[in-house]
């Protein structure tokens, strides 16, 4: 099967979101938090069983966090990019919420621990979603786009004798 | 089994029948600073916590800030024994977004770079396991040998350990004057050490009964959980992504994709060592089948490349599974995002918690080793 | 910041006859903190082989001599380091391995490193290099057994001496309470007119 004949499979299951076919055999799916379970349940079905990563994209002009799920299908050859796009709320104390995808693969678990500690986003159904990387972190979530690591490397750790760092 | 539902019962009940042992980032059994926090009864192991981050640098906010040339000398950093495909992924993903195809010979050498480095990578990985059962000789030898791989990649690239020798558009330097008769010689070399190996090591008895039936795991578990690479082929399942999706010179060469059966850790170190021999054939096909031309597109000037903007997912085959690069651009002389996927995360953060449960604790060692678990990809 | 005075510090000459001693037969500790480790296999086995000078692999803190620091230091590192440093019985040194450790190197915005070493623990040797290639490494260790020769490898003493104040500079990284940004900071602009002024061209 080609990638455009798949994305018109796609598209025929869930007629409300986008699907693009692009390059040589990649395709992708854009749909919102609510319809996240059902089209990855869906494209796992559909023979995309392989889980390559969870990651995240912090598009802050335009106001959205894209949680981005990047699936291979052994049986036809091709790669899926799924973007589930949330609002990027994080004014008011909790951040955007997105159904866990454990259920369909078991190593999301892990995954999404890491772009919870990174982005801040909570992942609804995940059981564990303590801090894996960071130690005793206090500011925000560090890959967000307004976060400025150069600055806070200076004031945290001090470069070429500045900072709070140094001795008095 | 009855043992193990004794012990388990034991745990359950008594608070104090358990002990915290640290499979700590000190300690001379782990490959890497990372770290396993198991409760133990008697020498049993119930429960495992993972303890990661000691090799966090935050690569993925890093690259954010430098240009899309300037980050070639931070890519190589974050794999320490295989190097190279990470550069291949990074610049593939970018000649794809940028709409270009680099010249046929750039492709061979690009190819033979990833190979040699393949060479390295399985030889410390079979020596470290040959270690973790206490056979130093066969560490030591093959370290020698991987000494002589690595001279010849300072002869090609200017550096032992991270090449950088991959850029958008081609690769940096052609082969020097020489360079293939002193490599032909070696492959012959390594070759016949080969035989050396298969005494020492994988025709050995003790070592066949110690790793017989450690981390057994069937194809479709393998699949679920995300399993890639020698790890995934060695249960028997045909994947390869040198065929699946090919990159470089792949579409020119001629190979088969080799599979095991098994899938404990016997079959996964006799897999590596099908896939050695199968890589000298290949870097022998390479020599032998390079053709003349450019190395590299000429791409402009570097401090004002841009790149269309556009995303894609690239994936290269390295020696322990898959690597793939998530690249994002929005048309600015800087990344937007580039997410990295390294190979050791399914196996070191989510296969541990079914595994280990049971295993006594001699074993943790063999079984990170088999697997091929690299603590810097976990991290980043 | 550190006020000692030349004769209170270096070794004196009963030291010195220990030293000798010393110097020949020296044990690091095999932690491997970072990307550096990968060139310590090839300086042990049978290639560059250490050991005819003395130095070999030692798994536990409380039996060896030199904590080797290969590479970067993160934050969960650097806790784990000083808990080891503490547990060595002295004299003991340390080397910092690679251009890391002194002045943070490659990663020197990283939110996750630290960029000098020298605040937290005393480091008696650098060895620079990215990395280091084996045959340096042996340089390295020959310079530091010279060291210790003459008196001069006394970062323990240092240690000892100073400790409020090493113990200040690790709280901070350590024992954080609070945010480092008190409010968040606007983010860098995009410098891309600095970049194009570079060349000449608009």
């Amino acid at each position: 099967m080609t990638n455009s004949e798949m994305a018109q499979q796609v598209q025929s299951h869930f007629p409300k979101s986008s699907v693009a076919s692009r390059f040589h055999n990649q395709l992708e799916v854009v749909t919102d938090a609510a319809q996240a379970p059902a089209v990855l349940a869906t494209m796992k079905s559909l023979g995309f069983e392989h889980l390559s990563n969870i990651t995240c994209v912090d598009w802050i002009k335009y106001n959205r966090f894209d949680v981005t799920y990047n699936v291979w299908s052994y049986q036809h050859r091709i790669h899926a990019v799924v973007k589930v796009s949330v609002e990027r709320r994080v004014n008011s104390g909790e951040g955007p919420e997105v159904p866990t995808a454990l259920h369909v693969w078991p190593q999301a678990q892990a995954y999404e621990r890491e772009v919870h500690e990174m982005f801040g986003i909570i992942f609804a159904g995940n059981p564990d979603l303590s801090p894996l990387f960071l130690h005793n972190w206090q500011d925000i979530p560090p890959l967000r786009k307004d976060f400025d690591t150069e600055k806070y490397s200076r004031q945290a750790y001090g470069v070429g004798g500045e900072g709070e760092g140094e001795a008095q | 089994m009855s043992d193990w539902v004794e012990i388990k019962k034991i745990a359950e009940n008594d608070e104090y029948a358990t002990y915290d042992y640290f499979f700590g980032p000190n300690h001379p059994g782990m490959h890497g600073n990372f770290g396993y926090v198991c409760d133990v009864v008697g020498s049993t192991i119930v429960r495992v916590r993972v303890n990661a981050g000691q090799l966090h640098r935050g690569f993925e906010k890093l690259m954010e800030q430098n240009l899309w040339f300037q980050n070639i000398s931070l890519i190589p950093r974050i794999c320490v024994v295989d190097p190279d495909p990470n550069e291949v992924a990074y610049c593939t993903a970018v000649e794809r977004l940028f709409g270009i195809d680099i010249p046929v010979r750039a492709k061979y050498l690009r190819s033979l770079a990833l190979e040699m480095s393949r060479m390295t990578s399985f030889l410390m990985g079979m020596g470290a396991l040959g270690a973790m059962m206490g056979l130093y000789s066969v560490m030591y030898r093959m370290l020698t040998d991987r000494d002589h791989l690595l001279d010849m990649f300072e002869w090609l690239t200017g550096h032992r350990i991270y090449h950088m020798y991959n850029l958008p558009g081609g690769v940096r330097r052609d082969l020097p004057e020489g360079f293939v008769t002193k490599f032909m010689e070696l492959l012959r070399e390594l070759e016949f050490n080969l035989r050396e190996w298969d005494s020492l090591l994988f025709e050995n008895p003790v070592v066949h009964k110690r790793l017989k039936g450690i981390g057994t795991v069937t194809a479709e578990q393998a699949v679920g959980i995300g399993l890639t690479g020698p790890n995934l082929r060695a249960t028997g399942f045909v994947a390869d992504v040198r065929k699946d999706d090919p990159y470089a010179a792949y579409p020119y060469l001629d190979f088969d994709v080799i599979t095991t059966e098994g899938g404990d850790a016997l079959a996964r170190a006799v897999q590596i060592r099908k896939e050695y021999e199968m890589t000298i054939g290949l870097i022998r096909q390479i020599i032998e089948k390079m053709p003349g031309g450019d190395t590299k597109v000429f791409l402009g000037n570097p401090l004002k490349f841009r790149v269309p903007s556009g995303d894609t997912y690239a994936r290269v085959e390295s020696s322990k599974g898959e690597y793939g690069y998530y690249v994002v651009s929005d048309g600015g002389l800087k990344p937007y995002r580039v997410s990295v996927r390294g190979p050791s995360l399914p196996a070191g953060l989510a296969l541990c918690h079914e595994h280990l449960p049971g295993m006594r604790i001699d074993d943790i060692a063999i079984w990170m080793a088999s697997l091929a678990v690299c603590p810097p990809d976990i991290d980043r | 910041m550190l006020m000692v005075s030349k004769e209170e510090i270096m070794d004196g000459k009963f030291e010195r006859i220990l030293n000798f001693f010393r110097s020949r037969s020296l044990w690091m500790l095999y932690y491997c903190t970072g990307c550096g480790a990968v060139e310590l296999p090839p300086t042990m086995t049978s290639r560059f082989d250490c050991e005819r000078f003395g130095f070999g692999p030692m798994a536990t803190p409380r039996q060896s001599d030199i904590l080797l620091v290969t590479g970067y230091v993160s934050v969960k590192t650097l806790k784990r380091i000083i808990r080891s440093y503490e547990q060595m019985p002295e004299p003991k040194y340390v080397i910092g391995f690679g251009s890391c450790p002194v002045n943070g190197g490659i990663y020197w915005k990283s939110y996750a490193t630290i960029n000098h070493l020298d605040r937290y623990i005393p480091v008696d040797l650098n060895l620079t290099g990215c990395m280091p290639r084996p045959q340096a490494v042996i340089d390295g260790f020959l310079t530091l057994a010279d060291m210790i020769r003459k008196g001069e490898a006394v970062g323990y003493k240092k240690y000892r001496m100073n400790y409020e104040w090493y113990k200040r500079n690790q709280d901070q990284v350590l024992g954080r309470k609070e945010p480092v940004f008190k409010e968040i900071p606007p983010a860098a602009p995009v410098q891309e007119e600095k970049i194009l002024a570079m060349e000449g061209v608009k």
